[in-house]
């Protein structure tokens, strides 16, 4: 690569979030980063649920008939966070342990005139576990744009990224499907990558329509072109079968599913595989 | 049975709530706050501007956004960047605002304003306050309320000659958390017996200074017109005499204001040291220590304060009001708040028992001195507030602030004179690091 890459880190969302950028002086770059981890901390006190002055804190007080009105990025993360519910069948959603704690799934409404959440019904305990740190992604990105660095690669606690444009005579940045320099490799730019497992974090994710543990013992990664989009995606697909998922991509050309099962890869999606290493 | 915690939840539908309530509605930070309501039952609507987008703006913004009766008719940055993108940002949420580059503009321009809110660089906040006050409007200004003393006394006495109200931000004030555990735990309880000490901390970790999107830069005349040097100067004027007063002033106004809410009265001394050690480009100290002498009826008690802007420690912060029978650690945020009971204090079973306190788990009963019941280890208690407070943390005062003007029997949680007397040790905790010397301070020298 022609241009330096210069990296930055820092701790948000109880992860450490690292940003790259190439081919720009390096204080400026540095400067840039501060401004988007900046907006990592501010989504993360909207977002969080261990915050008790966050969003999400207050919409779990909310009774139903209750309407809160949010802030924009709040409203829209809860807003894809709908659509991606929708999408997924509802193996994706931000209310994933209701059936663990509560008989019935908290129903709830965004006003969009009004831009209030209503609670419909149950105890609203938002989890954003799935879509956060994509959504802060996406957001921090638009910051880097913003500055014109435009060459970047966000990355979230190693299990999503966000690319932005290729470094100089490069075909894109350099990403590894699994740990340790794995052998599957692609050029990725301009797209996000997440991935969802069990390794590191042993049995933590549960379909949100039965409450049971998710059926899939082998990794799943997702490539879209937003990161809230694969966050969500890469979860929803431990839990979704293969006949589930490969509807849902027909339905969404510019999702791509990757699944390692027995040392085989496969790819599920119309979207176009990034360059292999 | 331990009430678990008093929520809005809990408000409503359960028994233990009318005791909970009216505790809680003593307590309040804004007595009488909905005696505003028009006869169809809605708070009358108030024609606010903004003056200041900047990042403390927009912390205020959000909470305006929700306070009912709030018309933001306006905002106000030298930055088009500020201020465009929130004009942007706004109208997609639906709020129509108008979007000028100074307060002559403004004032000039919107002639249906009751108050405007300003959230600029200290500096600026003595001469936007009083223009606005002398043009007829209620002002609710951040703190600090000016970088100098002057400053700040002369909005005090326009404040005055007006009539009108004006609110400094420290929002702590009107903090329901804040507000209990001082009214009801310290004054009514007297939790942590004789007060001796007070201990209150903010570290940040080393950041590089502010920069900006380079398309976005001001130009010089225009930078020059509103008093600032150049570009960098401009993002990052909190470090720059003459614009802010450092982290004592920007971080410490906060918790030392809480010193003399809690304790009551003003220090006589101060001593404190700091420097600019770490960040050589700078004008106001990156460290500072700070110890304060307060004559309480019951004795003196000292308070230290610490600001680092080298180390974040861990993170967080917090104000601690420590006492020969307990010690009460606040913060804003609830995770950290902790009340710690001496062994030779009264039992707290009774504050328990009257909510002012919840307790991790119920007490054991007293034995016979001649018996002992033998099993499994008994956890030590843990007590905590059982205030939950589910707002933003700055709508509480904004919300007082509104309150007031529709009311006149509202009083304001932090009008100018009271935060003109905290402030005032403020700035001499920073002219005592500059003497390398202790400053006795009288009471009448901290009244405006």
């Amino acid at each position: 690569m022609s241009d330096s890459i210069h990296v930055f880190n820092h701790n948000a969302m109880a992860t450490q979030f690292q940003v790259r950028i190439a081919g720009e002086e390096k204080t400026y770059a540095a400067q840039t980063a501060q401004a988007a981890f900046a907006l990592a901390d501010e989504l993360e006190s909207r977002l969080s649920r261990f915050r008790a002055n966050s969003e999400i804190s207050q919409i779990a007080q909310l009774l139903p008939g209750d309407k809160l009105r949010l802030s924009e990025p709040v409203f829209a993360c809860l807003r894809l966070a709908q659509r991606l519910e929708f999408a997924t069948r509802g193996a994706f959603s931000v209310t994933a342990s209701a059936l663990r704690n509560q008989p019935t799934k908290p129903l709830w409404a965004l006003v969009e005139n009004e831009f209030t959440l209503r609670c419909d019904s149950g105890r609203l305990e938002f989890d954003l576990g799935a879509i956060g740190k994509g959504f802060a992604l996406d957001r921090m990105a638009e910051v880097l744009r913003e500055w014109d660095c435009r060459a970047f690669l966000l990355v979230a606690g190693g299990s999503s990224i966000l690319a932005g444009d290729a470094p100089t005579e490069t075909l894109g940045w350099d990403c590894g499907l699994g740990e340790n320099n794995s052998a599957r490799r692609h050029w990725l730019a301009n797209g996000s990558l997440s991935g969802s497992g069990l390794a590191v974090k042993g049995e933590h994710i549960f379909d949100p329509r039965t409450g049971l543990a998710c059926s899939r013992r082998h990794r799943a990664w997702a490539l879209t072109t937003s990161a809230a989009e694969s966050d969500a995606l890469s979860t929803a697909c431990m839990i979704l079968d293969e006949t589930e998922i490969l509807d849902m991509l027909k339905r969404n050309d510019d999702w791509l599913v990757f699944l390692n099962e027995k040392n085989e890869w496969r790819h599920l999606g119309q979207r176009p595989v990034p360059p292999l290493i | 049975m331990v009430k678990e915690s008093i929520t809005r939840r809990d408000f409503i539908g359960t028994t233990a709530v009318a005791g909970a309530g009216l505790l809680l509605a003593s307590c309040s930070p804004d007595a009488g706050s909905k005696t505003s309501a028009t006869k169809g039952g809605a708070l009358s609507k108030l024609n606010i501007a903004l003056i200041g987008c900047g990042a403390e703006g927009q912390v205020l913004l959000e909470s305006l956004l929700v306070i009912e009766g709030i018309h933001l008719v306006a905002i106000v940055d030298i930055w088009d960047y500020n201020r465009d993108s929130n004009v942007r940002r706004l109208k997609a949420q639906g709020v129509e605002v108008k979007g000028y580059e100074n307060y002559e503009d403004l004032l000039a321009h919107e002639k249906d304003l009751q108050a405007v809110i300003v959230a600029t660089p200290d500096f600026w906040h003595a001469p936007i306050t009083n223009a606005c006050l002398k043009a007829g409007l209620h002002v609710y200004c951040e703190k600090m309320m000016s970088n100098t003393i002057e400053g700040a006394r002369s909005m005090v006495q326009t404040m005055r000659a007006t009539g009108k109200l004006l609110q400094i931000g420290h929002q702590r004030r009107s903090n329901p958390r804040y507000v209990f555990a001082l009214n009801r735990l310290v004054r009514d309880a007297k939790i942590c017996g004789r007060l001796t000490a007070a201990n209150a901390q903010w570290n940040r970790a080393v950041t590089d200074d502010f920069g900006w999107p380079k398309k976005f830069t001001i130009s010089p005349e225009k930078l020059a017109q509103y008093g600032y040097k150049d570009m960098h100067q401009f993002r990052n004027w909190r470090w720059f005499k003459g614009l802010g007063g450092g982290p004592l002033s920007d971080l410490g106004a906060h918790q030392i204001d809480i010193f003399n809410w809690w304790f009551g009265v003003t220090p006589t001394s101060v001593m404190a040291s700091g420097g600019v050690d770490y960040y050589k480009n700078h004008e106001w100290y990156d460290n500072a220590m700070v110890v304060y002498e307060y004559p309480l009826p019951t004795g003196m008690a000292r308070a230290f304060y610490e600001v680092l802007t080298t180390t974040s420690a861990g993170g967080g912060y917090s104000e601690s009001f420590m006492g020969d029978e307990g010690t009460i650690k606040m913060s804003e945020n609830p995770n950290v708040t902790k009340l710690y009971r001496e062994d030779r204090a009264p039992a707290w079973d009774d504050l328990v028992a009257k909510n002012y306190l919840r307790a991790s788990a119920t007490a054991a009963p007293p034995s016979d001195a001649d018996k002992v019941d033998v099993r499994e280890t008994a956890p030590l208690l843990q007590y905590d507030i059982p205030v939950t407070f589910n707002k933003k943390i700055h709508q509480p005062h904004l919300e007082n602030f509104f309150n007031a003007i529709r009311d006149a029997k509202v009083k304001l949680n932090c009008p100018a004179d009271e935060a003109f007397s905290s402030e005032y040790v403020i700035h001499k905790a920073n002219e005592a690091i500059a003497a390398r010397k202790t400053i006795e301070i009288t009471a009448e020298e901290t009244k405006a």
